[in-house]
């Protein structure tokens, strides 16, 4: 056999194990589905495409959670999973699903705002497939996802992405990217899809103000933050300024007026509602980290950020402790109820306000206290994302 | 940590070097590396994340493959000697003007794609038969075609270095034409006027002799046909962005190329020419997916991240006075990947100091199309020499860029450290 043969079939060995190897995980993360129990909290549920037929059947479909209090006053809408590499988002949405109480008013959650972009992972970032949080009954596991929708749902990509309705040029990947796809058209891509169907949910239900949640690189200006547009400004501000006196620090950052398709932006200039998009600092998503790893996304300890924030190249404060998943999805909750509070404050005829374990409680107890156990749960409590 | 990632490092560096010594292939020895790089930092053969980063330039490796196969249906038509021919005849005693069309003609496809190798791929070969036909030296007309082709990957409205950047740092890609479009213009026409005032123009009666007969019943309208799909369908998702779905830039390649074959005044075994454009484009699709591998693993093992660290650690100063250097050569290592592990953490380290972020990421835009033509990729490089069907040297087209080569790297650094006085190029 010449040296060129044996070549040849040493690559064809590599290639098929790649396919049907790589192929096997991926297909593993492609039909995961987590376990979430509905809270006694959870009035109701619903799909996306209920308010957008077009998404019936597709990947961009997911579901809805509707807490009603069933007492009179506004409705917030808040959004996980935008960008599911920023699992916190996730997490949090979930808690909120399975702990949160509604006090007053309404609460609608999405834990899987692009539901497409968390069967994925992003060729080149090397992320894990999942994140499991430890439970008293067993593990909690979560799909690490992709920034973008998974290719398989919508692909090719444009040469260049040109928003809609601003005609703004944006990254070309950014079409499949859900944070650029707002206010959404109808009969667009899947991504925007996505983004009209939730315009459309939030003038059908009404709904006063959303919380869009994210993670977001230390290295990063916008972190550690609420970006609010002109219209939530008193809002954001109060809500930060009493969480930094009592809890942990938060600032506010202005929505740009000429950056469009993001839901700081859009939501507040198509509807009546109040757009916040929450960024809190997710270690993970930084370049110069170690290898990416599930304890990285979990605890957000990482050396080289440690000696990046020893040279002050960092936008927030950062230490040995990390930045841990509990801080995270703590801050989006507490965030989220503290700018509840102060929309009410602000709007009593539209109060909404609700109770769900936070930040402190997350980092006193860990997260696992707040899952419950789908093998414990009540028959019809049990939904699979 | 730093320690463990570095040994990750210097054993990667290591395979490389090793397999190269054992006259491995380029593709196969940063595989080697990539693969010493997951099994170092005990990942095994990481199946799944081998896979994933092959496809990572998968869209690139479409266009390539489409874009040339259309390019080789339109020579082997005769269209390309057609055209040369009319241009030639048409220009050959207005030097100046010809050489600016040549330019625009050069600028253009990149421009509008981001993608300086599809200016290489359908119009450098045409580009290169005039510029023989003007005198000019061999090395020359690689070296022309191949910066005409980087500053047209760089030029507005699609740049992907820039794109990759804003998409990774939130910031809205806006404000980019003018510091893109006029150092592009005006190094354009440095670079043109360098190397086309240099040759001595053959007469034309000695010029169309060495040049091939195209074929009876080749007309212009055949040749243009194809083009003006082409052009439709770059053109058309730009003007009417909402009126179709997207169809991909392969897909217009592929059309016109098939509509370029059935045009044809000869008969095109279109099986035959399609295995030759595969074996022809197998080295550089391989380089396409072994880097995306070999930055999957380095993002995996920690030794992308160090080297991220590595570039922002340093002081404002020495960043300034390594960008020359360290930017190209990520461009020749990584290809666009190169963006995304500098690019983003610098635009953010620069951003911090007040610098203003759209003039810098223009100047380092400058700065990495040189590094297409740098090994291991040599991405441009590479199908200048392809397409231009130059057969010296390669090192010596390179080196005969270095006029130009220093004039651009100058203007890019430049724009860097002075990126918040040309703020007012920001509209």
């Amino acid at each position: 056999m010449t040296r060129l043969i044996f070549a040849k079939i040493l690559a064809a060995c590599l290639f098929l194990a790649c396919l049907v190897g790589g192929g096997l995980e991926m297909r593993g993360l492609r039909t995961y589905k987590e376990s979430l129990v509905k809270g006694p909290g959870v009035t109701g549920t619903g799909r996306l495409s209920d308010y957008l037929p077009a998404l019936k059947g597709s990947w961009g479909d997911t579901n809805l959670y509707f807490l009603d209090s069933g007492k009179p006053g506004g409705t917030a809408l808040i959004l996980g999973g935008t960008h599911p590499n920023e699992p916190s988002s996730i997490v949090a949405a979930f808690v909120l699903v399975e702990q949160a109480l509604p006090e007053a008013g309404k609460l609608i959650v999405i834990p899987h705002y692009n539901r497409s972009g968390s069967t994925a992972t992003q060729p080149m970032g090397a992320y894990p497939q999942f994140i499991s949080i430890k439970t008293g009954w067993g593990e909690q596991k979560f799909r690490m996802g992709d920034r973008l929708a998974n290719p398989l749902d919508q692909w090719p990509d444009p040469e260049v992405y040109v928003h809609y309705p601003s005609r703004q040029m944006l990254s070309n990947v950014d079409m499949r990217n859900v944070n650029r796809t707002w206010p959404g058209r109808a009969d667009g891509a899947l991504a925007e899809r996505i983004g009209a169907a939730a315009m459309e949910l939030i003038r059908r239900e009404k709904v006063d103000f959303v919380v869009d949640t994210h993670g977001a690189e230390l290295l990063y200006p916008v972190t550690n933050c609420i970006v609010a547009p002109d219209q939530g400004a008193s809002i954001a501000q109060l809500a930060a300024l009493d969480l930094t006196a009592t809890e942990f620090e938060v600032h506010v950052e202005p929505s740009p007026a000429k950056f469009r398709g993001v839901s700081h932006r859009e939501i507040a200039d198509h509807s009546e509602a109040v757009p916040f998009l929450l960024e809190s600092p997710d270690p993970f998503l930084d370049q110069p980290t170690g290898p990416k790893t599930e304890a990285l996304e979990l605890d957000g300890k990482d050396e080289f950020l440690l000696a990046a924030a020893r040279r002050g190249l960092l936008f927030t404060d950062y230490d040995e402790k990390g930045k841990s998943m509990e801080e995270r999805a703590g801050r989006h909750i507490s965030v989220s109820r503290q700018l509840a509070a102060q929309w009410s404050l602000f709007n009593p005829e539209r109060i909404v306000a609700f109770s769900c374990p936070g930040y402190a409680e997350f980092v006193a107890n860990g997260l696992g206290p707040y899952f419950r156990d789908p093998a414990a749960a009540p028959e019809g409590s049990v939904v699979l994302e | 940590m730093f320690t463990h990632v570095a040994i990750l490092l210097a054993a990667m560096a290591a395979a490389f070097a090793l397999a190269k010594l054992a006259k491995l292939s380029t593709e196969l020895s940063i595989l080697a590396m990539a693969l010493v790089g997951a099994l170092a930092a005990g990942q095994g053969i990481p199946l799944r994340h081998l896979a994933e980063g092959s496809v990572a330039y998968l869209d690139i490796c479409l266009i390539f493959v489409t874009a040339t196969l259309f390019m080789n249906v339109v020579k082997e038509a005769g269209g390309i000697d057609y055209l040369v021919r009319k241009v030639f005849i048409r220009f050959h005693k207005r030097r100046a003007v010809l050489l600016v069309i040549l330019m625009l003609l050069m600028l253009i496809p990149g421009a509008l794609t981001g993608a300086g190798s599809v200016s290489v791929l359908v119009v450098g070969g045409t580009v290169a038969l005039v510029l023989r036909g003007l005198g000019l030296k061999d090395e020359h007309v690689a070296a022309m075609v191949f910066l005409l082709a980087g500053l047209s990957a760089v030029a507005p409205p699609v740049n992907i270095w820039a794109m990759i950047t804003t998409a990774g740092t939130a910031i809205p890609y806006v404000g980019f034409e003018l510091p893109l479009g006029i150092p592009v213009l005006a190094l354009g026409l440095f670079v043109t006027f360098y190397y086309g005032m240099r040759g001595e123009a053959r007469d034309l009666g000695s010029v169309l002799a060495t040049m091939p007969e195209p074929p009876a019943g080749m007309r212009a309208w055949r040749v243009g046909a194809p083009f003006l799909l082409l052009a439709a369908f770059i053109a058309v998702p730009r003007i009417w962005p909402f009126a179709l779905p997207t169809l991909g830039l392969p897909i217009g390649f592929a059309a016109s190329g098939f509509l370029a074959w059935a045009l044809s005044p000869r008969k095109i075994d279109i099986l035959r020419l399609s295995r030759e454009t595969m074996d022809q484009l197998l080295p550089l699709l391989g380089t396409c997916i072994i880097v995306g591998i070999l930055l999957q693993v380095m993002t995996l093992n920690g030794v992308r991240g160090l080297l991220s660290l590595s570039i922002i650690s340093l002081p404002t100063v020495a960043i300034f006075l390594l960008l020359p250097v360290a930017m190209p050569l990520s461009e020749g290592i990584l290809t666009f990947g190169g963006a995304a592990v500098f690019g983003i953490p610098l635009i953010w380290t620069l951003n911090s100091i007040g610098l203003n972020p759209v003039p810098a990421l223009s100047g380092l835009s400058l700065l990495w199309m040189l590094g297409d033509a740098l090994p291991p990729t040599a991405l441009i490089g590479r199908l200048t020499v392809q397409s231009t069907g130059y057969a010296g040297r390669y090192w010596s087209f390179v080196k005969s860029c270095w006029l130009p080569w220093l004039v651009i790297t100058l203007t890019g650094t430049l724009m860097v450290v002075f990126s918040k006085q040309l703020g007012a190029l920001v509209l």
